[in-house]
């Protein structure tokens, strides 16, 4: 095997992670914090990552008179003896080694890699990481394992498995500008093509249905142009639905009937409530029931005057209530009334095998966002907990409802301490999948999520991170924390990032797969044929 | 070729008298004492090698000290020329530190059992020993307590400049043993420094000839 | 140790400054001697001498009688391009008063210098252990005259020359041979005829082989202290007779004295480097049994002092002989490193010819182990036994 040595294991503890001496002919320039590494035991193979590099002298006074105008020999002859690097290394899994000669041992049933049990005795090697190490730990592509990336500098994919990966929540985090929305995109179009779960998308900023120009000026595909009709565009803007060749399957419409108190609540800071607010909408539910809102806006001064005198509610605190509230009713989309089949529509849709991106298109305020997402997820899940029960009483594997992600943007706005027990999307992220339901959580502001939300979130994808809160935040939960935060910090802005959970067996660092003509035909999609063409032909004969 | 004779001999080397007055065989340069075969011993005989680490000229007689002898007309070899006398009232004489010695067909680079008997001649090694005896570099820190009193630091250095002449300028095992040097005193920056500077082939690596690389 | 070094350390000072404040007047009486011997009548001097010789006049110091002129000098002639220099020399361990065994050891140094196109050098050291009754006793049967002290002096140098005879039995250039000291045994004139016969017998024996194979034999004297030409020059001042100083009343007496404390070495200052005076006879009895043998001595500066070399008749009578010893001599000490010059032939001949306290002491660990192999003691007095205890 042509591997390449760096050096020997000469230090280390389970708890810290072991210190291996670089071989001399090892440099730490071709090394990175992160990158995935093979320590050889005696009985195991430990698959690590390298958390830090420290630089050393085997004589301190070296190091107060640093060797000034030598010749290159004096120079090379240094490097590496007099003066040496160590490693800092993270076992973060270990396979036991079978005996190469002995054929059964090789060929019969072998587990894989399990969790760090061990440490290996002093001098055993450090070695980079081959192709059979990255097969042995993250499997080859095909069925569920789908290729999110390859290693920094290697040509060979790293997969995420995708089945564990729709088992919990997740997360994909990174400042802004280190391509979440492409992540997202590639993590979707994979749940698609596997068919291991189906999608509901909140697509805030237009991103995904349809093509879109990137930061550098080309366009890449969106969800609806790859995969055809298999995705399902609703929108909450009619005139964005009415535009050629970005066809809206459904315009949804929702009704203050559907508003409730807690829609309200979570959207204290945008409609400007007051505190009191709260305690009024309480008066006015008891008093009307599911119809309170339609109610509130309607009443006249006067209807406020008597209300607050039977009730005992504040004038002006109804006054200001109401005042804000009328905001909602100005929003395009809403209505008085509106029926719930729309949305029940979809859930069936969904249970059928399609994937759903709802536009927001021009109402794209993060009042819309917050108010829409939140109610429709409500009654998405309400819908699913239905279903799900059923399934329990009948057993029927038809009547098992298809396990769906939600893809959310901006998720500390929804997942913030503050609010977190109260939207749906802290329910389901904190039920973990007892409805079949997860969330695709995609956000910059890690800190701004609750830490026990974060702490449900079975895999992590992030991009390059650098406020301290955030990194933390990131890393809550996560066992060996110290090896990951250089790791997490030293991304490039660009295509580098590190997963870390459920999904794979270990965390790694990768270079993300370009989401180009060559992914889209990995994907199914028909290359080359205008996009108009590609449309209609998918309508007319159904997906491939 | 015989070169000398054991005068004084200890299990960490020996001092020899050399053959030739003033020509001590030069500094760091591999010597060999050639045991023969004994009785119910060993199957062959045993060569012990050693390092030179020191030389002196002295008169026999170490109460006796030489005297300025030069004149105008007479100097430099022409003194050995008017004063016959010297070539019997002096002596020239080397020790050597025990690095290794060749038995049973095995190389080994620790101190023998036994000390060279005396009045044992010694011999230069040939190249070919050089060669066989300097593929490993065990024997380096042996030199780190070479007898007489001889900076370890300069025998070091001189056995490397030799032994890299008698290898053909080979510039692999140069490095090599630049390298083990280094570990070897990897406590002492300003030690190691001192050899390196000493053992620095120069810019002019047109100097690597044919030597193969180990 | 218990010597009182205070005390004598001034009486050391003293005795330097009577030396120095008697300098100059010495100086003044030198030069008036060196005069007398420029001035002296060389022929005139030698018929006094024998005159004096033949009245039996007893004269109480030697007197040297001048071959040819008194205050001539010959200057070195060239040495020639291959030639070697023998240098003997001996010493010996005693025999121990105090042991009950009998034995003195004798060690013969040498160093045979070759010169010219093939130098070469040869240092030797013939050692034997004499214990026999012929080694011990000049007369051997009677277990008389036990050879020690100035007898064992006499037969070291006896042994020296036999050593020499049996060492140029192999040359093949032109050689002379030194030794350091007298030729003259001047120690054996106390001694019976027949012990000097028999001591010199030997001695003689070899002088007749070096003769006859031409090699020219000298004993070189360095810091001689003889005054033999001084008291020649008082017998040619004297106007009476040279034992009845009491009674002198001559202009010259002051002089007279002062060649008496005169040596040699200093009358002769004035010859030049590498220049010898005209051979001297001397007056020493013991030469009467020299026979053809019979030694003469010059003096020669050899470059920073001068020496005393005593030559046999037969070298000094022949030229060339006579001339090529100068010149090798003169040679020897151009090529003495120290200062003043001293041949190292020579030189290295006695560091050939010393024995060590701890090789003496070796020796007698030898004899006694031997002995006490043999199942014999060797008996120490009390004198030498407390001597080597020391005991507290």
């Amino acid at each position: 095997m042509n591997q390449k040595m760096l050096g020997l294991v000469v230090d280390g503890t389970f708890s810290g992670g072991l210190t291996a001496r670089l071989n001399p002919g090892t440099t730490t320039e071709q090394l990175r914090i992160g990158n995935f590494v093979v320590v050889e035991g005696q009985r195991n193979r430990y698959f690590s990552l390298i958390s830090d590099i420290h630089l050393k002298a085997t004589d301190p006074r070296l190091l107060a008179d640093p060797p000034r105008d030598t010749s290159p020999f004096i120079a090379q002859t240094l490097v590496g003896t007099s003066t040496y690097a160590t490693v800092e290394v993270r076992p973060m899994l270990m396979l036991e080694k079978v005996d190469e000669s002995d054929v059964d041992a090789v060929l019969g049933e072998r587990t894989g890699p399990e969790p760090v049990r061990t440490i290996p005795m002093h001098f055993a090697e450090l070695r980079e990481a081959t192709e059979l190490d990255f097969a042995t730990v993250f499997g080859k592509e095909g069925g569920t394992n789908f290729a999110m990336g390859t290693p920094l500098a290697m040509d060979i994919p790293i997969c995420l498995k995708l089945g564990r990966f729709v088992e919990r929540s997740n997360g994909v985090f990174g400042q802004s500008g280190t391509g979440k929305s492409f992540l997202a995109r590639l993590i979707i179009s994979g749940v698609i093509k596997t068919k291991v779960a189906v999608n509901l998308i909140f697509d805030m900023h237009d991103e995904y249905s349809f093509d879109k120009q990137t930061e550098d000026g080309h366009w890449v595909k969106g969800l609806r142009q790859i995969f055809g009709s298999k995705v399902l565009i609703y929108s909450l803007d009619e005139e964005m639905g009415r535009r050629t060749g970005r066809n809206v399957d459904v315009t949804l419409k929702i009704g203050l009937n559907q508003i409730e108190e807690a829609d309200i609540v979570l959207l204290s800071e945008e409609l400007n409530l007051r505190q009191t607010a709260e305690a009024t909408i309480g008066l006015l539910r008891d008093a009307f029931r599911g119809k309170w809102l339609l109610e509130l806006l309607k009443m006249t001064p006067e209807d406020l005057g008597d209300f607050c005198q039977r009730s005992g509610a504040h004038p002006a605190s109804m006054a200001a209530l109401q005042r804000n509230l009328k905001r909602l009713q100005r929003q395009e989309y809403v209505v008085d009334e509106a029926s719930f089949s729309a949305l029940d529509d979809m859930v069936e849709a969904l249970d059928r095998g399609k994937h759903v991106i709802l536009q927001f298109g021009r109402h794209n305020t993060v009042l819309d966002y917050v108010l829409v997402s939140n109610l429709v997820t409500r009654r998405v899940r309400q819908r699913y907990e239905e279903k799900m029960r059923r399934y329990e009483e009948t057993k029927e594997v038809a009547d098992e409802p298809r396990p769906l992600m939600i893809t959310i943007e901006e998720a500390h706005k929804f997942l913030n301490p503050a609010v977190a027990r109260q939207t749906t999307f802290g329910t389901i992220a904190r039920e973990m999948r007892k409805y079949n339901v997860t969330l695709l959580v995609i956000d910059q502001r890690p800190s701004g999520i609750d830490a026990e939300v974060m702490s449900q979130l079975g895999t992590r994808v992030s991009g390059k991170l650098t406020e301290e809160r955030d990194i933390e935040a990131v890393l809550t939960g996560v066992s060996n924390r110290s090896a990951l935060r250089g790791a997490l910090a030293s991304l490039d802005t660009r295509q580098q990032i590190l997963i870390m959970g459920h999904a794979v067996p270990m965390p790694i660092m990768m270079r993300t797969r370009q989401y180009d003509e060559s992914f889209y035909r990995a994907m199914g999609a028909r290359v080359g044929i205008t996009r108009d063409a590609e449309t209609d032909i998918r309508d007319l004969f159904g997906d491939q | 070729m015989r070169i000398g004779e054991i005068v004084e001999t200890m299990s960490t080397g020996f001092v020899a008298e050399s053959f030739e007055l003033n020509r001590p065989p030069p500094l760091g340069s591999l010597v060999v004492v050639r045991l023969p075969a004994e009785a119910g011993e060993t199957s062959s005989g045993m060569d012990l090698y050693a390092v030179v680490t020191y030389g002196q000229t002295v008169g026999l007689d170490p109460s006796r000290r030489a005297v300025r002898r030069s004149t105008d007309t007479v100097f430099d070899q022409a003194i050995y020329q008017e004063h016959p006398e010297l070539n019997r009232t002096l002596r020239t004489e080397f020790g050597a530190t025990l690095v290794g010695f060749f038995a049973d067909g095995q190389l080994r680079q620790h101190l023998p059992s036994q000390p060279p008997p005396l009045h044992f001649s010694v011999q230069s090694a040939s190249p070919e020993e050089v060669q066989r005896f300097t593929d490993r570099l065990h024997y380096l820190r042996l030199l780190l307590a070479p007898y007489g009193q001889v900076s370890p630091l300069q025998v070091l250095a001189a056995n490397v400049r030799e032994v890299y002449q008698q290898r053909d300028y080979d510039r692999v095992w140069l490095d090599t043993a630049a390298r083990e040097i280094a570990t070897l005193l990897k406590n002492d920056h300003e030690a190691l420094l001192t050899v390196l500077h000493a053992i620095d082939p120069g810019e002019s690596y047109d100097r690597s000839g044919g030597g193969e690389p180990t | 140790m218990p010597l009182e070094l205070g005390p004598i350390s001034q009486q050391v000072d003293n005795m330097a400054q009577t030396i120095v404040d008697l300098l100059p007047a010495e100086e003044g009486f030198l030069a008036r001697a060196q005069d007398c011997l420029r001035s002296a009548d060389a022929d005139a001097l030698r018929q006094k001498l024998e005159w004096q010789h033949r009245q039996q006049i007893r004269i109480p110091w030697l007197v040297a009688t001048p071959r040819l002129s008194l205050s001539g000098t010959v200057p070195s002639p060239s040495p020639p391009s291959d030639f070697s220099v023998v240098g003997i020399d001996a010493s010996s361990i005693p025999p121990d008063r105090h042991s009950s065994i009998r034995y003195y050891v004798l060690n013969v140094g040498y160093a045979l210098l070759s010169y010219g196109r093939q130098p070469d050098a040869v240092l030797e050291a013939s050692s034997q252990l004499c214990f026999q009754d012929e080694q011990l006793y000049v007369f051997p049967q009677k277990r008389d005259v036990p050879i020690e002290g100035t007898l064992l002096s006499a037969r070291m140098e006896v042994e020296s020359l036999r050593v020499l005879q049996k060492m140029l039995r192999s040359i093949s250039r032109p050689t002379v041979a030194l030794r350091d000291g007298p030729l003259i045994l001047w120690t054996l004139q106390n001694e019976s005829k027949e012990v000097q016969h028999v001591l010199l017998h030997d001695l003689l024996e070899a002088m007749a082989f070096l003769r006859q194979t031409g090699v020219p034999l000298a004993g070189y004297i360095s810091y001689t202290g003889s005054r033999d030409v001084a008291n020649s020059l008082r017998v040619w001042l004297c106007q009476g007779r040279p034992n009845e100083c009491e009674r002198c009343e001559s202009d010259n007496r002051d002089l007279c004295l002062a060649l008496a404390r005169i040596r040699d070495r200093d009358l002769f200052a004035f010859l030049a480097e590498g220049d010898r005076s005209e051979l001297f006879g001397s007056s020493s009895q013991i030469l009467e049994e020299y026979g053809e043998h019979r030694v003469d001595f010059f003096y020669m500066n050899v470059g920073g002092e001068i020496v005393r070399v005593e030559v046999p008749r037969w070298v000094g009578s022949d030229v060339d002989l006579l001339g090529f010893l100068h010149a090798a001599i003169y040679d020897q000490c151009q090529r003495s490193p120290g200062f003043p010059p001293y041949p190292p032939a020579l030189l290295e001949a006695h560091e050939q010819a010393v024995i060590t306290a701890a090789e003496r002491r070796l020796v007698e660990q030898m004899v006694e182990q031997a002995l006490g192999q043999h199942g014999q003691r060797v008996v120490r007095s009390a004198k030498d036994d407390s001597k080597r205890r020391r005991g507290i």
